[in-house]
């Protein structure tokens, strides 16, 4: 791959090579080679809340449940410590990498893929355990 | 700042993340213990920038955007079972004003 020489340019749109990659689900420790910049065409159009609310059932709580531990284990938050579907992860101390990595962790525990851009929706508990089980059934 | 549920990043930011996010993918293809290695520098690595440089330095922000994914590929490669096969770089960023 050719490296973009961008001398001057504060701000700058990198050209890689758009890369197609379709997959559900991805087992134990065996992944293919995924570019981290490149462009998915496979993506899952978010509703907004209300309306996905209305059209699917909220996750079931053992979800929500389990989502809960994952975020709790992450964090290294103690086991006395209260994680419920509305806790933010903001508000549990978490930044921005370390969203990045309870979504990691979440997509192993779960046995599924989340598009970045869908990551990047996640803010609450409830939110990550609704696109799981949305991904889910898609998979399935 | 009373912004929405998500907080909103900037394009750089999404690259940072990106890019975070791609080493922690290739790091499941390692061994247990390399990967565990792996993570681990590599939290350090991000954690310790994401406090040394200065979020408006973007020409800095950028070398280091290029210079994490050549690394990353590197780290893609089936034959680089760990780190000490990367040139990973600890000193300081030198270029703070």
């Amino acid at each position: 791959m050719a490296t973009n020489a961008l001398a001057g340019t504060s701000l700058s749109m990198r050209s890689l090579l758009p890369q197609t990659q379709a997959f559900t689900s991805i087992s134990g420790l065996r992944s293919a080679s995924i570019s981290s910049f490149g462009r998915k065409n496979v993506s899952f159009s978010l509703q907004p809340r209300s309306i996905r609310l209305k059209i699917s059932c909220a996750a079931k709580p053992e979800t929500v449940e389990k989502v809960c531990k994952i975020v709790k284990k992450q964090l290294a938050m103690p086991e006395t410590d209260v994680v419920t579907g509305e806790s933010k992860f903001a508000t549990l101390g978490a930044d921005s990498l370390d969203t990045v990595e309870i979504v990691m962790a979440l997509e192993e525990a779960f046995g599924i893929a989340i598009e970045e851009d869908s990551a990047q929706s996640i803010a609450t508990v409830q939110d990550a355990a609704d696109l799981i089980e949305e991904i889910v059934q898609k998979s399935s | 700042m009373g912004s929405s549920k998500v907080q909103r990043l900037s394009g750089m930011q999404k690259q940072v993340l990106s890019l975070y996010r791609g080493f922690l993918r290739a790091a499941r293809s390692k061994s247990e213990e390399e990967r565990c290695k792996i993570e681990s520098i590599i939290s350090q690595e991000f954690r310790r920038n994401a406090e040394d440089v200065d979020r408006k330095n973007f020409l800095y922000i950028e070398y280091l955007l290029r210079r994490g994914n050549k690394q990353l590929d590197q780290l893609k490669n089936p034959g680089t079972t760990g780190l000490s096969s990367l040139q990973l770089h600890y000193s300081h960023p030198s270029s703070k004003g």
